[in-house]
């Protein structure tokens, strides 16, 4: 038997990962990949709740489903500004782009 | 008991794939080891009995994100320059910390809270019909609108991404 | 007709608006319409006059008035009240406007803004109508504002010249520090009676309403506005630089009604004064130190109208004195007679000016009396009034002046009187020789200079033949021949009415400081000769000097102003410069703008940098949350 806990700390480790890949690289689509880890970790978090907590309503798992399609549309718009980014100035490091300032 | 073995063989092995995207020093490492966290995060979901999740996982995240990513990848390549760049910003060693920070905080919110309704149970199986239940009755809306913003996000990808006359 | 006397204050005020409004545009500029209007003004005192008398006794004071506004409980009514007082004053101003309106149409002739001087004329007689017909002490207020606002437009007449707007400024400013002693005065009868009205406030003090203190320092607030328009000590300096103004202005404005004001005032609250402690010898010091002052920089003076403005101030100390010494009737009664023959000086003033073409230096005037033998007549006539002749108007007001002080405050301040009694005999002998007698001493202008019309030397006329007669008022047979319950004292009074009676020790007496004073002045000054007066110049010239220069009382002013106001003024700006401009607006400013200029540095424009701070965030949120929610 797997108690919850196990579940909610292995998807606090993901998630902490995936943050520390946002904010440590400096690859812009590897910082995308980073969001990916972070939203798996959070989908697998809302599983857990539902699985043990409330599997009558399945709200938690409804809730997945949005974020594996909001992530879905995320990861699009997100890697089109990444190579518009490219485009633009010949690179993909996040460091790289800081025009947005005073 | 066999379930347990196998539960944390695949969490070890999630942790350290979930490591290997961040820490890889080349990019394309970083998104085979995605693929396979990816991979091991359905495999999380069979163990919680919700197999739809674990389906959808492995369609869109293991099959169209990744894709997407591979893809860009690809249209992003650099030209191979004599020094290797470094893949690590300068902020990296607090962002380090700041993550060790925060899953330090989850971890303990995890284990000290006393989860309402746990029974300290196993997890129960959730069947496709009540999922379905649930999406087209009481979350219609937002179902709706998700599709709309999925629409909409689409073809803003298409119109940030075209190749414009003159580029 | 008596309860509509206010007809009296609207029909001028009609005219001021039609003619600021249309004067330009009508036939000679609307003189005729301000000389129609001055005699319906003095026609219709008669009226008031012959409904006044008619009434009876019984009937004083006529009150008329009407609710204002309402707020709350407190009700405001707004109306007339005529009395004795009053209609010494109504005949006062409505006699002395007529002659001046008419005097002006020859005096004015072809000067600039010709429509605008007589349109501001007619406002002045309207708001000196209202100040005292007023039953209550605001609409007094307002009425008094409006004369001083009339004072100011007519003394700077002629704003092209610097000095005239230095003049009107000083008038309207100085007066003004008088008013809000005024202002103050009356808001804290109001405070101690809810009432403006000026009977209603009488009876609240002679009920004991306001305790002695207060009621003393009420009284010398309101004599602050007294004196600042009555030019009294030591708010006198802007009487004597009014004379910038056109000379007929000079006449009615400031030698016979509005600078009366604040002798007005004090008679139509001396009940209250007498109650209020001290303040009646207050009153008397204020009179006794301007008469004796001004008297004294009078001799010094060299132009005509600057030596009749010190008079004036001279005058007005003899009427402060009177009222001090408790006898309104006397008080009033030089009021009275001094307004016409102040008027008939200050015009004949004015047709020397016209006859001589604007020379107004004694230095350069001189044995006029041949080329203008009816000025100079009616201006004897005016002097000798003013010193002080058996039986001219100036000798009886002047004799009823000795004896109320001599009644009322005790042989030192008779004394005094008397010796300011000689002084006025002084100079306008010295005046009047110096002007139109002796040799000419600018032989040019004395060879131009000629008589002006029949309608200058008319209201001369009818002046002069006023300073002769209206002294006899004080007879009791002469009033009750018109209709008066009797003699002046009879008519105006405080407590009883009281007969006059010649007192033939007291004439001699009056007689002998005509003519100690005339005939002082004769021998410094007779056949034009100017060496007697030379020697004492110069033998003690630093005394003639201070004479000369007014005791120093401009300068004062003007070291007062230039240092203390200044200097406090140059604080003042120094504080808003420096504490409230640079270090509270501009420092705010500077200060938000530098803080921007470092913190900006926080905005590297990096995402990670951001996304570093909102994952740091979070983390510390939740600490802090769990910290304190546990």
């Amino acid at each position: 038997m797997v108690p919850m806990e196990n579940y909610l700390v292995l998807s606090g480790i993901l998630f902490s990962l995936g943050v520390y890949g946002v904010l440590a690289r400096r690859n812009a689509v590897l910082v995308l990949m980073s969001v990916e880890l972070m939203l798996n970790a959070v989908s697998l978090n809302f599983v857990a709740f539902a699985a043990y907590l409330d599997p009558s309503k399945a709200t938690g798992i409804v809730f997945a489903v949005f974020v594996i399609a909001v992530a879905a549309a995320e990861v699009g718009l997100a890697l089109a500004i990444v190579i518009r980014l490219f485009r633009n100035r010949s690179t993909a490091n996040v460091d790289e782009a800081a025009t947005m300032r005073w | 008991m066999t379930t347990e073995i196998l539960w944390w063989f695949f969490a070890v092995a999630i942790v350290a794939v979930s490591a290997g995207v961040v820490f890889a020093r080349t990019v394309i490492h970083s998104a085979i080891f995605l693929i396979l966290s990816l991979a091991g995060v359905g495999a999380m979901y069979l163990f919680l009995t919700i197999e739809f999740i674990a389906l959808v996982q492995f369609l869109i995240y293991g099959g169209a994100v990744t894709v997407l990513i591979l893809l860009a990848l690809m249209l992003t390549r650099m030209a191979a320059s004599g020094e290797p760049e470094p893949t690590t910003g300068v902020q990296a060693p607090f962002g380090a910390l700041v993550a060790l920070g925060l899953m330090a905080t989850l971890i303990g919110v995890a284990v000290s809270t006393a989860w309402p309704g746990d029974l300290g149970g196993s997890p129960v199986a959730v069947s496709i019909e009540t999922i379905g239940e649930q999406l087209f009755q009481n979350y219609g809306a937002p179902f709706i609108i998700t599709a709309a913003l999925l629409l909409v996000a689409f073809i803003g990808a298409i119109v940030i991404a075209r190749q414009e006359d003159g580029d | 007709m008596a309860e509509h006397a206010w007809i009296l204050a609207a029909v001028p005020g009609i005219a001021f608006i039609a003619m600021a409004a249309a004067g330009r545009k009508l036939p000679r500029q609307g003189d005729w319409l301000a000389v129609l209007c001055a005699t319906a003004v003095f026609a219709l005192f008669f009226a008031v006059l012959a409904s006044f008398l008619g009434l009876g006794e019984n009937a004083w004071p006529v009150l008329n008035s009407i609710e204002w506004t309402a707020i709350g409980d407190f009700h405001l009514n707004m109306g007339i009240a005529v009395d004795p007082i009053t209609i010494v004053m109504l005949a006062v101003i409505t006699t002395v406007a007529l002659m001046v309106n008419v005097f002006s149409v020859g005096y004015m002739k072809g000067e600039p803004r010709y429509w605008w001087y007589f349109a501001v004329l007619q406002l002045f007689v309207a708001s000196m109508l209202m100040l005292v017909l007023a039953d209550n002490l605001l609409l007094l207020y307002v009425a008094w504002e409006l004369v001083g606002l009339s004072s100011f437009l007519l003394i700077g007449h002629y704003w092209e010249r610097r000095s005239a707007v230095e003049a009107a400024k000083k008038a309207f400013i100085t007066t003004r520090v008088g008013d809000v002693g005024l202002l103050i005065g009356i808001i804290l009868f109001w405070d101690a009676t809810g009432t403006f009205n000026i009977l209603e406030i009488i009876h609240y003090v002679e009920a004991g309403a306001i305790g002695d203190t207060r009621l003393f320092v009420t009284m010398m607030f309101i004599l602050l506005g007294a004196m600042g328009k009555s030019a009294q000590l030591p708010f006198h300096v802007w009487l004597p630089d009014a004379m910038e103004g056109p000379t007929p202005v000079s006449a009615l404005i400031h030698a016979a009604t509005m600078v009366v004001a604040g002798v007005y005032l004090v008679a139509r609250l001396l009940p209250v004064f007498e109650l209020a402690g001290d303040a009646l010898l207050v009153v008397t010091m204020v009179g006794l130190f301007t008469a004796l002052f001004s008297g004294v920089v009078a001799f010094a003076q060299t132009d005509i109208k600057k030596v009749l403005a010190y008079s004036t101030v001279s005058q007005l100390g003899f009427m402060f004195v009177a009222l001090g010494a408790g006898f309104v009737g006397a008080g009033m009664f030089h009021l009275f007679t001094h307004a016409f023959f102040k008027a008939l000086l200050f015009l004949g003033a004015g047709a020397v000016i016209i006859g001589a073409h604007h020379h107004q230096e004694m230095g350069q005037l001189g044995g006029l009396w041949r080329k203008m033998p009816i000025t100079a007549a009616t201006f004897l006539i005016g002097s000798l009034a003013l010193a002080g002749l058996f039986p001219l108007a100036g000798f009886w007001s002047k004799d009823e002046i000795l004896h109320a002080v001599d009644y009322g405050r005790g042989s030192w301040a008779f004394l005094l009187i008397s010796l300011a009694a000689i002084m006025t005999a002084f100079y306008t002998a010295r005046l009047f020789i110096r002007t139109f007698l002796g040799k000419p001493q600018d032989a040019e202008v004395a060879s131009h200079a000629s008589e002006p019309g029949f309608i200058m030397t008319g209201p001369l006329v009818f002046l002069a033949f006023l300073s002769i007669v209206a002294g006899f008022f004080i007879f009791g047979g002469f009033g009750s021949a018109f209709g008066f319950p009797g003699g002046f004292s009879e008519f105006v009074f405080l407590h009883h009415p009281e007969v006059f009676h010649v007192d033939w020790g007291l004439v001699g007496l009056s007689t002998a400081l005509f003519v100690i004073g005339t005939f002082g002045g004769a021998w410094f000054y007779w056949n034009g000769r100017l060496d007697r007066a030379t020697v004492i110049a110069e033998w003690q010239p630093k005394v003639y000097e201070m004479v000369q220069r007014k005791f120093y009382f401009d300068d004062l002013y003007q070291f007062f102003i230039d240092r203390v106001v200044l200097g406090f003024s140059y604080l003042v700006s120094w504080f808003d410069r420096f504490a409230v401009n640079d270090t509270g607006v501009d420092g705010s400013a500077t200060l938000t703008g530098y803080a921007g200029f470092l913190l900006k540095h926080l905005q590297t424009g990096r995402v990670p940098n951001y996304a570093m701070a909102i994952a740091a965030g979070v983390v510390a949120l939740t600490l802090i949350s769990l910290a304190v929610g546990s």
